[in-house]
């Protein structure tokens, strides 16, 4: 029966409306989505950039709208919402992405855009100029560092070295370590030991602190310097069992258990090394060449700080590899890719790149932007010489693309903890990790199919 | 004159009209009954529309999300039918994180409940000041809950917090509170602090206790206690049942453990030390730290049914005990 326009509204009509108001309100919301990335804007082509705050400062988007004629539109860096954008179909044009760990991840699920063909045709980023780090960004659908290009990184460090406050070691009676030659993981440890301050139960100082970028690169990077690998030749499975992995674990769990610096039991309240190093209470840091940027305006703590090589283990191989190498990626699915590799060349090859060069917050990725590393200053002529020596030692270590480095994080910070209390041997944890992580790869290797 | 009276007033033909047939001049005629539907759609359709919109859409989505292994991004997911459900009845990380949000709900709710009654109960009387103690009171239940964390993680500190000073300053062994296996009560400070949101409904159910009926008591020989306990708690009992049922489903969904941890973004949920991985704590790694989307979606959906039953039963076990003080006359 057609209601007529006096009577009431039922409650199932009201809801049959409200239900109809609701998919139109949904079709709205999926439609202001879409207004991110439409393409062009006004008088100029709109790129939008998903990064996080400070990768690209606002005064050079403005310069950007004047140097390029292009409108950039920052939208935060968020994994939840670039997951939703991708399924969605209205990917940012290019993404902040983790090079060591993010790429092979979602080049395996093909969302991400192949770049050789912009590369080739580049005047600004040719690819001999190209440092080794960019290979990081290199998948051909197994290996990572191998075949097409799918982003660039906007400047990186071997993240296994370390700074050192000479001030500490002075203070311990240690020796300074090396800026040219390793020392080995047993001593570094040693180290520690010595240097840690201790009171009424309160670490004062910590003696160091060795966690890598992730506990996956880590652990991978340490292996690696064992002599073995964590991945199976496929990268279908980890073996925590192996002698060189075992290795890895066993000293990671002897650096949590004795104290000397920040673990999952012992957590630093400023989350990362920098506050901690700069207030004078951080003898070592396990960061690399980067860390400058914040230590180098703090001229008092910079005339104390050496950067040192990475440590290797006794008769292991000596490889320093990047653990991060942060750039931007293309998506696929992106709306406007010409005006995206023009915002790309520009971020990596003009202005931007020439500013983080000089900055001191990572090693540029263009050889030709080398001579821009900041060396005016005693201090940083001592970092940037032991930096250069170091670039001999440059590998990229492979990582899986059936999970992400979050997912190994989260899995081991889960399981971990018991060992480093001694609550179970390293052989019980080696083969805990085993079971949890090659399940979470098992299920990442039937949704890559 | 009652609702009923008001309505049935209200359905008569319009005074103006004096026949009770509509001008000439008027459209289709709307009665009163219409026009007080409409009405009443129309003011609850922005609430109703945003319930099915943002709460009942995304359920939805979530409970189909459940039947799968979709990880948001990878081409390849499959349907599973109950394959997920079947998981976490057999995974004893989610059994763990479920038996500790269970602990600390009654451990939480009930100490949060006694804590603000009895501040409610101090600042009913007549102090001096007593508008600043209430507001002193109230104040850290306005606190966001970013800054209580960060707060709670800077006092409690091992090197550098203020609480192990105070013990070093005694000569007491600094403690680790932010670890295992310490953490579990920084977390029930955490929820004490902010007793205060429970003390002012409590103060409002406390004023609303009849003066005469402790008069009498008094006149009666009835000490303070046995007047508290049979005349202020049997009145304020549906306060207090009100306060129970929104606190437990607070507590099982509590984000302050991943404020306090050592990174306290929602990628960082896995550094929440151990005593602290409450059920929600473990929805937020499967969704962000491992991208199982479909899992985790399953553990909401049996924390649904389980906040349902649990809430059905808190009604049932206490339908004898919570008195409610209805007029009489007002069913007339």
């Amino acid at each position: 029966m057609r209601p007529h326009a006096g009577a009431s509204l039922s409650r199932r009509r009201f809801l049959s409306l409200s239900a109809g108001g609701t998919a139109v309100g949904a079709a709205a919301l999926s439609g202001c989505a879409m207004q991110v990335s439409s393409g062009v804007s006004g008088s100029g082509e709109t790129v939008t950039v998903m990064v996080k705050s400070g990768d690209i400062l606002p005064e050079q988007v403005q310069q950007a709208k004047k140097d390029l004629g292009i409108k950039i539109v920052l939208v935060k860096f968020d994994i939840t919402k670039l997951i939703a954008m991708l399924t969605s179909g209205n990917p940012p044009d290019l993404v902040r992405g983790v090079g060591a760990v993010d790429l092979p991840y979602f080049a395996a699920r093909d969302v991400a855009e192949e770049l050789d063909p912009y590369f080739a045709r580049s005047s600004v980023l040719k690819p001999e100029d190209l440092d080794p780090v960019n290979d990081l960004w290199r998948f051909d659908g197994r290996t990572q560092g191998k075949g097409p290009r799918y982003g660039m990184a906007k400047d990186f460090s071997q993240d296994s070295m370390f700074w050192y406050n000479t001030a500490a070691f002075d203070k311990g009676g240690v020796d300074y370590p090396s800026e040219t030659e390793p020392v080995t993981y047993e001593e570094w440890l040693d180290n520690a030991k010595r240097l840690v301050q201790r009171k009424s139960g309160q670490t004062t100082v910590f003696g160091g602190s060795f966690n890598g970028l992730t506990r996956a690169t880590l652990l991978a990077t340490m292996t690696a310097s064992a002599g073995g690998s964590l991945f199976s030749d496929d990268f279908s499975r980890v073996d925590f069992t192996t002698p060189e992995a075992r290795k890895a674990l066993a000293w990671y769990m002897d650096y949590a258990k004795t104290k000397v610096g920040p673990s999952l039991i012992q957590p630093d309240p400023n989350g990362w090394d920098g506050p901690t190093y700069q207030a004078g209470r951080l003898a070592m840091s396990n960061a690399g060449y980067w860390m400058g940027g914040m230590i180098y305006p703090d001229k008092k703590l910079a005339k104390v700080s050496r950067l040192a090589p990475a440590p290797m283990f006794a008769g292991g191989e000596r490889i320093s590899a990047c653990q991060g190498g942060t750039g931007l990626w293309m998506p696929r699915g992106a709306k406007n890719k010409d005006a995206a590799w023009r915002v790309f060349e520009w971020f990596f090859g003009e202005e931007p790149a020439k500013g983080r060069a000089s900055g001191g917050w990572g090693i540029p990725t263009l050889k030709s932007l080398r001579s821009l590393m900041p060396a005016q200053e005693d201090y940083q002529k001592r970092v940037l010489k032991a930096q250069e020596n170091e670039l001999k030692h440059f590998s990229v270590v492979s990582f899986t693309p059936y999970t992400t480095a979050d997912a190994i994080d989260a899995l081991f910070n889960q399981i971990a903890p018991a060992a480093m209390n001694g609550q179970i041997s390293v052989d019980t944890l080696a083969g805990r990790l085993n079971s949890a992580i090659n399940e979470q790869l098992k299920r990442g290797k039937e949704q890559v199919g | 004159m009652t609702v009923d009276q008001i309505s049935s007033v209200a359905d008569r033909p319009s005074a103006a009209t004096g026949t009770g047939r509509a001008p000439a001049t008027a459209g289709p005629r709307i009665s009163m009954t219409a026009r007080r539907h409409r009405a009443f759609y129309m003011f609850t359709s922005p609430w109703i529309i945003g319930f099915l919109l943002l709460t009942v859409t995304p359920m939805v989505y979530a409970l189909w999300l459940s039947f799968t292994t979709f990880d948001g991004i990878s081409p390849n997911w499959k349907y599973v039918g109950l394959g997920n459900y079947r998981e976490l009845l057999n995974d004893p990380v989610t059994w763990d994180a479920l038996g500790r949000a269970g602990l600390f709900a009654v451990t939480s709710v009930p100490l949060s409940i006694i804590a603000g009654l009895a501040l409610a109960v101090l600042v009913n009387r007549p102090l001096k000041a007593r508008g600043l103690f209430r507001t002193l009171l109230y104040l850290p239940a306005v606190v966001p809950p970013v800054g209580a964390g960060l707060a709670f993680k800077l006092l409690f500190d091992q090197n550098s917090g203020a609480s192990n000073g105070v013990l070093t300053f005694f000569g007491i062994d600094a403690v680790g509170w932010l670890a295992d296996p310490y953490a579990r009560y920084v977390l029930l400070m955490t929820v004490l602090w902010a007793a205060g949101n429970v003390m002012i409904i409590s103060l409002a159910g406390l004023q609303d206790v009849p003066r005469e009926l402790h008069e009498a008591a008094r006149i009666d020989g009835a000490s303070a206690w046995r007047t508290f306990r049979s005349i202020t708690v049997p009145l304020l009992s549906p306060v207090l049942l009100f306060q129970t049922v929104t606190g437990m489903i607070a507590s099982v969904q509590t984000i302050m453990p991943l404020l306090l941890a050592p990174l306290g973004d929602t990628g960082g949920v896995t550094t929440v030390p151990q005593s602290n991985y409450l059920y929600m704590m473990h929805v937020f790694a499967q969704y962000f730290a491992l991208g199982r989307y479909g899992y985790a979606s399953a553990l909401l959906w049996v924390l649904f049914v389980l906040i349902l039953v649990v809430t059905g039963l808190i009604f049932k076990f206490t339908s004898g005990a919570v008195f409610y003080n209805v007029d009489p006359e007002a069913k007339k």
